[in-house]
């Protein structure tokens, strides 16, 4: 077949991966939360597991995967659904959570036409949840593409031991062309994964706009331009047609719910309801499956081999030490780059028209895939500035590029989302950048802020694994760091060693569920509590 | 109707300077639809001057455009006859929908206007206390808006207004979120707490649809009406204070009011 073709195909094949991922999740997730709001049991476990999984990063499900999916089911299917599964994982949680915030919070009064008129399952989900939950799905989907894009170029080809296996996609394509050296091949695997992503961002944004128009339901305050000021955007008259989408959008985007009111809530019934027991029952069959399937992975170890995962687990710890560093660092620039970057294309509409797209288009194009020829033409000039730390230098940017987008996305939309007698009334009051920072931006942003960090954070994970150990990133050149639990994982998994890097995964696990409840679910409740910026206005 | 001897056709010229003055101001959308012909409104000194219109009029986008957060598309405003191009704390806005900072206490609120005039952090305190004293608020200082009613974020954001020590005060439609019994009280007060003696402040431009509101407290009412808007009539309230409803020159006034808000039949727009 044409080789042209086949490197067209290729980027298809991905895209409509991650485009049919992202479907699934949607799809699935309008069950799920109907199923959540109608049951508190089923509820109680769908949120908790959701929760967590959308904690923990998504490489940690990697080893897991690979038993599941590679020795268990095996052959091209096998390889094929760890490919889907590790994408799914991605995209999946944000989605679903969206999803299941959007049901809790319809408005009591649809849900009583809806009763009003005994509306069927699928005619009240059609029809009032469906609908409802589309500009949150929206405002969800950017990173969600994103990061889709980001781990299927990954997961279309992995290396265990000796084996590598491989699934048809731009991931695996480019793979191919560079061990050939087929720049030719290479140039046009850009060019058209650049093309088929600009159409879907071209789509995904239409479809934005049209989803604003039609599928809020908020009784907006005046929308005003930030920055300098122009007539059209600060009437009231003209606030829903000429805004931005994304201004409306933005409140939309990963809020997380001040402790959502019984009033709001699908109402109590009276009397036997059957469909409870059952979601009851579905929930705890999930809550069983999984609690047995670990029992069964505890029980299947050995003793020794116990003994000899317990002693890894001070490398382990240490290695994790280095990574957070590395977050930390990471998440450092992003915020830098963030509050500078991002605010000035949320409060300037001539460079966000431009800006913004821009930005989608970069970050849903997956790094993985152009990482290495960035590395190759800039490592001897990097070289001369970080000598030793070369190579941390390029795996923290590789993290960086890989995860900036989140904290930038959700500081960009909590400006977007501020309301705009803020912007008045700093302009009114001279505020210079500082003080607006700190007095009001940064607190009004602050819920998006926090959801922003702990998106970044998880996601940095993903950089770090590509990152700290990646051999034959170029040719005979190995992109490798001296420490750090990513490379732990990723030279385990690569020798095989599979029960080192679960257990590495597991010990990771625990520690991100516990960095989060202890740290991103307090500033979460922090910024419940006391940054809702419109709580501020009143009677808006 | 009678037309009584202080209901003035139009603008009036040949005054001294004033205050605040917006000249010849024309606005429109960018689609071509014309909001304001020829807007000339003029605000003297220690004059409390409304603004009424009917819904949807521009009563509020003027304000925006007399404060410089708007720029017209002829015409200017001026601040003791100098030009202002864009918002300053010469004059402050108060929003329709009452804007405070839900994570800070009221004093932090008020506090934001010095602080951002660099005036040291213990001089701010002191200005801002006076502030909110000024508006009946001592003693609630460390409560948070989310711990207030609507009437005291309402006196909140007009402290914080008053501590940015304003020649004029720009209102767009401040009471018309709170209860009528709030909203009587606050009335009642405001005039006397925007004009003490103690304070900078010149004048008070309030922009509102409620009638009774305006004709209490305004010395000068602007009656915008027609597509594009246009000043249809200026009404010089010769009603002393404190003015009740009951006063026959009130109902005079307010009947004149609802003879020029009748429903525009100006030029059309394109």
């Amino acid at each position: 077949m044409n080789e042209d073709l086949i490197i067209f195909l290729s980027v298809l094949a991905t895209a409509g991966r991650v485009l049919g991922l992202v479907l699934l999740s949607i799809v699935t997730g309008w069950f799920l939360s109907y199923g959540a709001i109608k049951g508190k049991i089923f509820e109680n476990i769908f949120i908790s597991i959701s929760e967590v999984f959308e904690s923990v990063p998504v490489i940690s499900f990697f080893p897991v995967v690979l038993i599941l999916f590679i020795t268990r089911i095996g052959g091209p299917l096998g390889v094929e659904l760890a490919a889907d599964f590790l994408v799914f994982t991605a995209v999946v949680w944000n989605i679903w959570i969206a999803e299941y915030q959007a049901f809790k919070t319809i408005p009591r009064e649809m849900v009583e036409v809806g009763e009003n008129y005994r509306l069927g399952f699928f005619s009240i989900l059609r029809n009032i949840y469906i609908p409802f939950s589309i500009p949150r799905i929206v405002a969800n989907l950017f990173p969600s593409v994103s990061d889709g894009f980001f781990y299927i170029t990954v997961s279309e080809v992995f290396t265990i031991g000796v084996t590598t296996f491989q699934t048809f996609g731009i991931g695996t394509e480019m793979q191919a062309l560079i061990a050939a050296g087929n720049t030719n091949g290479i140039i046009l695997a850009f060019v058209f994964l650049a093309f088929v992503i600009m159409v879907i961002i071209f789509f995904l944004r239409s479809f934005s706009k049209h989803a604003v128009a039609k599928y809020t339901v908020d009784t907006d305050t005046p929308v005003i331009r930030r920055g300098r000021f122009s007539f059209k955007n600060t009437t009231r008259r003209l606030s829903s047609t000429a805004a931005t989408p994304f201004t409306r959008l933005s409140k939309y985007y990963r809020r997380r719910n001040p402790s959502v009111k019984n009033e709001m809530f699908e109402p109590e019934r009276s009397g036997v309801n059957y469909s409870r027991y059952i979601l009851a029952t579905i929930g705890l069959v999930i809550l069983a499956i999984i609690l047995y399937s670990s029992t069964l992975l505890v029980l299947s170890v050995s003793d020794g081999e116990w003994s000899r995962l317990l002693a890894l687990t001070p490398q382990i710890i240490i290695g994790l030490l280095y990574d957070y560093s590395r977050v930390a660092v990471v998440i450092a620039v992003t915020f830098v780059i963030s509050i500078t970057l991002g605010y000035y294309l949320a409060i300037n509409s001539r460079a966000e028209s431009v800006g913004v797209p821009l930005i989608q288009v970069l970050t849903a194009f997956p790094a993985p895939v152009y990482f290495p020829f960035v590395y190759v033409a800039f490592y001897p000039d990097f070289h001369a500035v970080f000598g030793p730390l070369t190579s941390e230098f390029f795996v923290i940017a590789l993290a960086f590029i890989s995860t900036f987008y989140y904290l930038f996305y959700s500081f960009w939309m909590g400006v977007k989302a501020m309301p705009s007698e803020y912007q008045e009334l700093m302009k009114n009051l001279n505020m210079g950048f500082f003080s607006k920072m700190r007095r009001v931006i940064i607190p009004s942003t602050f819920p998006y802020l926090i959801a922003g960090i702990s998106s970044t954070i998880n996601s940095t994970w993903g950089g770090l694994m590509i990152g700290e150990y990646w051999p034959s990133i170029y040719g005979s050149r190995t992109l490798q760091v001296s420490n750090g639990l990513m490379r732990f994982i990723d030279i385990n998994t690569r020798s095989g060693n599979l029960g080192a890097a679960a257990w590495a995964s597991f010990v990771f696990g625990i520690v991100v569920v516990v960095f989060s409840i202890f740290f991103t679910r307090r500033m979460m409740d922090l910024a419940r509590k006391r940054y809702v910026a419109e709580e501020g206005v009143f009677a808006a | 109707m009678r037309n009584p001897a202080n209901l003035v056709g139009g603008v009036g010229s040949g005054q001294p300077i004033s205050l605040l003055e917006s000249v010849s101001i024309h606005f429109s959308y960018e689609n071509g639809y014309k909001v304001f012909e020829n807007i000339n409104i003029s605000v003297g000194q220690d004059k409390f001057v409304g603004i009424v219109g009917p819904s949807g009029i521009g009563k509020s986008t003027l304000l925006r455009i007399m404060g410089g957060f708007l720029a017209p598309d002829s015409g200017a405003t001026y601040l003791m006859g100098k030009k202002i191009t864009k918002p300053t704390p010469k004059v402050v806005f108060v929003h329709q929908s009452i804007i405070t900072f839900p994570w800070m206490t009221a004093l932090e609120n008020v506090m934001l206007s010095p602080r951002s005039m660099k005036v040291p952090q213990s001089e701010a305190e002191i200005v801002a206390m006076k502030a909110l004293e000024d508006v009946g608020l001592q003693g609630f200082e460390e409560l948070y808006p989310k711990e207030m009613s609507g009437g005291m974020r309402q006196r909140v954001a007009i402290a914080r207004a008053l501590a940015a020590n304003p020649m004029v005060l720009l209102m767009d439609e401040p009471f018309s979120h709170l209860d009528e019994l709030t909203a009587e009280g606050l009335r009642q007060d405001i005039y006397n707490i925007l004009f003490r003696v103690d304070t900078p402040l010149k004048g008070v431009v309030l922009v509102s649809h409620n009638l009774t509101e305006v004709l209490e407290l305004a010395d000068e009412i602007y009656i915008l009406n027609n597509i594009p808007a246009t000043v249809v009539g200026k009404l010089v309230v010769d009603i002393p204070r404190p003015r009740s409803i009951r006063n026959p020159k009130f109902s005079e006034y307010l009947d004149f009011l609802y003879t020029k808000l009748s429903p525009p039949g100006g030029k059309k727009n394109e």
